[in-house]
């Protein structure tokens, strides 16, 4: 019985609408899910896995950071990017944590361009988490 | 009277012309249809992410959480104008309406500022911006030839950073907004500061901020504004291959129209050389009888 509609959209394109019994998403101040009858609730999500769960069945994205807003059972995350296992460059993804990594190598922890790198890094690491490599 | 000849080649220049605007015409077509569907597909986002905004944006300030700095408007008087035109001509009165209403801007509005700055995004506007004496502020370059949403995120955090630091008090966008593909409106849109309408529906609950209302407000607004630079780029680039096709689709036509008459007159005059021709055989063996 699914009890949750669960939408997921870019600035691009809408990714998913589909049904679910619970929802994992990855919050900037620690993972949290959400099922039937949720409070209404507002939250900044980070780089990683999101995973909505319909009858057992785990469908997983990777999320390339924004936020996830609930209510009346409505789920709506606005992503920066967002992508199913099957649409996953792990080519690309590999190369991008190799690039960002080495040039964190060069980079001060204060530096501007450090968290972007280190942005870069995370949303990679998620998109090989969710492909399973 | 032109010669046969004269015709006919004047025919055949005509035609190959037409061979072009025809097949600009079905080029504009393909590329009208593939930005309207990226203007449908943009949608969902920035209706849910204006929702959100607007839900944040009218509790804020009732309590210890101060309002976003780029809501907030104070007294004008330097103003940022912001216009969108294509790299590309040919396309009808698409760019020169834009243009046009940016000197009125410039115009109207010359007492009502002190100061006005103008910059350009597409070759076109800042051409026929310079070309009327207007000094622009920056040319964003570009932009058109490969759509991202990243540009649209550089251009209105360059936009915020102006507003922030005081230099502009407010910004405006200028753009042609896709209507259909045969109208095109010329819309001037507030930029900064970011105007919210109170939220509808559920205003009664309060929802459950993580990590807090101000910090998801700070992270909502710059978001938001990077939407509305790709909607209107969007839009800009919707319009302009709708205008476009119809301006191709005229030039066709005319094309066709004007190869009719120069026919005519083609058969006319190859008609009247016979009838020369004819009688000249004629008297010609009248005299040897």
């Amino acid at each position: 019985m699914a009890a949750l509609t669960l939408e997921i959209v870019t600035p691009e394109r809408r990714v998913a609408t589909l049904q679910a019994d619970e929802v994992r998403a990855p919050g900037v101040l620690g993972g949290f899910g959400i099922r039937e009858n949720h409070t209404p609730f507002m939250s900044q999500l980070q780089a990683g896995r999101l995973t909505a769960v319909d009858a057992g069945r785990e469908v997983h994205y990777a999320i390339g950071g924004g936020f996830l807003q609930v209510a009346d059972n409505k789920v709506m995350v606005l992503a920066d990017s967002a992508e199913e296992r099957e649409e996953i460059d792990v080519e690309r993804a590999r190369r991008a944590i190799a690039e960002a990594t080495e040039r964190l190598r060069t980079l001060a922890a204060g530096d501007e361009s450090y968290a972007l790198e280190a942005a870069r890094v995370r949303r990679a690491a998620a998109r090989l988490e969710v492909a399973g490599k | 009277m032109p010669s046969l000849r004269d015709i006919r080649r004047r025919i055949g220049s005509v035609k190959s012309t037409q061979q072009i605007t025809k097949a600009m015409k079905m080029v504009a077509a393909a590329k009208l249809r593939r930005a309207q569907e990226a203007i449908t597909k943009a949608r969902p986002y920035a209706t849910l992410l204006e929702q959100s905004l607007n839900r944040i944006a009218s509790r804020a300030g009732t309590d210890e959480t101060a309002a976003h700095p780029l809501l907030d408007s104070r007294p004008v008087k330097k103003v940022e104008l912001v216009v969108i035109t294509s790299d590309r001509g040919l396309a009808g009165g698409f760019n020169s309406n834009v243009v046009r209403r940016a000197q009125r801007f410039l115009v109207e509005n010359a007492d009502t500022y002190e100061e006005i700055s103008v910059s350009t995004i597409g070759r076109k506007g800042r051409d026929s911006l310079k070309a009327r004496k207007v000094v622009t502020r920056k040319d964003y370059t570009g932009v058109h030839a490969q759509l991202s949403f990243e540009k649209a995120h550089e251009i209105a955090g360059e936009l915020s950073e102006r507003f922030l630091s005081g230099e502009v008090d407010a910004v405006f966008l200028l753009f042609n907004e896709f209507k259909s593909a045969i109208a095109q409106v010329v819309r001037l849109k507030q930029f900064l500061p970011v105007e919210t309408a109170p939220a509808e529906g559920t205003a009664s609950v309060d929802f459950l901020y993580e990590p807090s209302r101000s910090e998801l407000l700070a992270d909502i607004v710059p978001r938001h504004l990077d939407v509305q630079v790709w909607r209107a780029l969007l839009d800009s680039a919707a319009s302009e291959h709708g205008a476009r096709m119809t301006a191709m689709e005229a030039a066709t036509k005319n094309a066709a129209e004007m190869i009719g008459a120069l026919s005519l007159q083609y058969n006319r005059a190859r008609q009247a050389y016979i009838t020369k021709e004819l009688s000249e055989i004629v008297s010609g063996a009248e005299s040897l009888k």
